[in-house]
C-alpha cells in the first residue's frame, strides 16, 4: 500500500512538472481542459473481444481452406501427370523392347542364315569347278581365306591336307 | 516489466495457456490501444480496424517477442506502426499530396459522428493535426498519456533527447496556432 501512494504521488509530480512546464512555454494550451472528445459506439469495448475472436478463426479457418484450395487445384494437374507417365511407359516400353534392338537381332538373324547358305554353296561347289573360279581372270567371285579353309576342309581329309602342307 | 506482464508472456508463449493469456492481453490493453490509435487516424472505424489488425500482428508474432522490451512498449510500437501504414496507404489510395493529410485528417473528424468535443477541442484537434505525423504522435503520447520518455524511446525508436525536444516543438506549434485564432 505505501508502495502504490509513493508511486501515486510520484505520477501526480511528474504531471504537475508537465503542467508547469506547459504554463511556461504554452499558456494558452495549458488553459484547454486535458479531456477526451472522442467517444465509441455503446459497448464497443465489451464486445471487441468477442469480434476479435471471430475474425482470428476465419483466418485460421481461411488458412486450412487455402491449404485444401492447393490440394484441390494440384489434384488433375498430379492426375494428368499420372496419366502421362503411363502413357509414356506404355508407349515407351514395347518401343524400347522391340525395336531397334529386335531389329538388329532380326537383321542379325538373317545374317546368320545368309552366311549358313554361302558356307553351304562353298562346301557344295566341286574341285574342278572351285579351281576354274579361282583361275577366271577378272574373275566375279572373289574367295576370302576363310572361304578357302571352309572348302579344303570340306573337300580335303586331314590326311590329305597334312601330305599337301608337308611336301 | 510489471509482474504480471511477464507471466502473461509466459503463458502466451505457451501453447497450452495462449488462448487464454491472448484473451487476458487483450482485455487490459484494448482501451489503451484503441485511444492511442484514435487519436492517430480520428476516425472511429478506421480505429476499429487498426487494432484488430495490431492485436492479430500480436498474436502471430508473439513467439518473436524479445524480452528486452516491455510487453507495453511493445504493442503500443506495433499500433503505431499499424496506424502510420493505414494512413500511408490511404495516402497513396486516394492519391493524397503528402502535405495535404491534415487536410484529409480533419475532414475525417469533422465528419466522425464520435466526436464530441466542444468548440475548444476541435480547435485543439485541429492544431495538433497540423504537426508532421510524427512530432503528433509524441504530443499525443505525452500530452494525453502521459507517457515516459524511456518508453517512448521504445515506442518510436527515437533518442530521449530527439522526443522532448519534439514536444517542445510541438507545444509551440499548437500554442501559435491558438494564439492565431482568437
Amino acid at each position: 500500500m505505501k508502495l502504490n501512494l509513493w508511486q501515486m504521488k510520484k505520477s501526480n509530480d511528474k504531471i504537475t512538472k508537465l503542467m508547469n512546464e506547459l504554463e511556461k512555454i504554452a499558456p494558452e494550451l495549458s488553459k484547454i481542459k486535458k479531456e477526451n472528445p472522442f467517444r465509441v459506439p455503446d459497448n464497443y469495448f465489451d464486445d471487441f473481444s468477442a469480434r476479435l475472436q471471430m475474425r482470428l478463426d476465419a483466418e485460421k479457418t481461411g488458412i486450412s481452406k487455402n491449404q485444401n484450395k492447393i490440394i484441390q487445384f494440384l489434384k488433375p494437374a498430379l492426375g494428368l501427370a499420372a496419366g502421362f507417365a503411363l502413357i509414356v511407359m506404355l508407349a515407351y516400353w514395347p518401343l524400347k523392347t522391340f525395336t531397334p534392338n529386335q531389329l538388329a537381332n532380326n537383321i542379325g538373324t538373317e545374317t546368320d542364315i545368309s552366311e549358313m547358305l554361302y558356307a553351304t554353296m562353298v562346301e557344295g561347289i566341286d574341285v574342278n569347278s572351285f579351281y576354274a573360279l579361282l583361275e577366271e581372270p577378272n574373275g566375279s567371285v572373289q574367295f576370302s581365306d576363310d572361304d578357302l579353309a571352309i572348302f579344303v576342309n570340306t573337300n580335303s581329309s586331314e590326311y590329305e591336307i597334312y601330305s599337301e602342307t608337308n611336301n | 516489466m510489471d509482474n504480471s506482464d511477464l507471466d502473461l508472456i509466459a503463458d502466451l508463449k505457451n501453447e497450452k495457456t495462449r488462448d487464454f493469456a491472448f484473451n487476458s492481453l487483450v482485455k487490459k490493453y484494448q482501451e489503451r490501444l484503441y485511444w492511442h490509435i484514435r487519436k492517430i487516424v480520428l476516425n472511429h472505424d478506421d480505429a476499429d480496424d487498426i487494432l484488430q489488425n495490431t492485436f492479430i500482428k500480436v498474436w502471430r508474432s508473439v513467439d518473436k517477442f524479445r524480452e528486452e522490451s516491455s510487453l507495453y512498449t511493445w504493442l503500443y510500437r506495433i499500433a503505431t506502426n499499424e496506424s502510420l501504414t493505414f494512413i500511408n496507404s490511404n495516402k497513396r489510395r486516394s492519391l493524397i499530396p503528402m502535405n495535404d493529410t491534415s487536410e484529409f485528417l480533419m475532414n475525417n473528424l469533422e465528419s466522425d459522428v464520435y466526436f464530441d468535443g466542444d468548440e475548444i477541442q476541435l480547435r485543439l484537434q485541429e492544431a495538433i493535426l497540423k504537426l508532421p505525423e510524427k512530432q503528433r504522435i509524441v504530443f499525443n503520447l505525452k500530452y494525453f498519456e502521459e507517457m515516459k520518455y524511456e518508453d517512448m524511446s521504445k515506442v518510436l525508436d527515437t533518442s530521449v533527447g530527439a522526443l522532448k525536444a519534439s514536444f517542445h516543438h510541438a507545444t509551440k506549434k499548437i500554442e501559435e496556432y491558438l494564439k492565431n485564432r482568437d
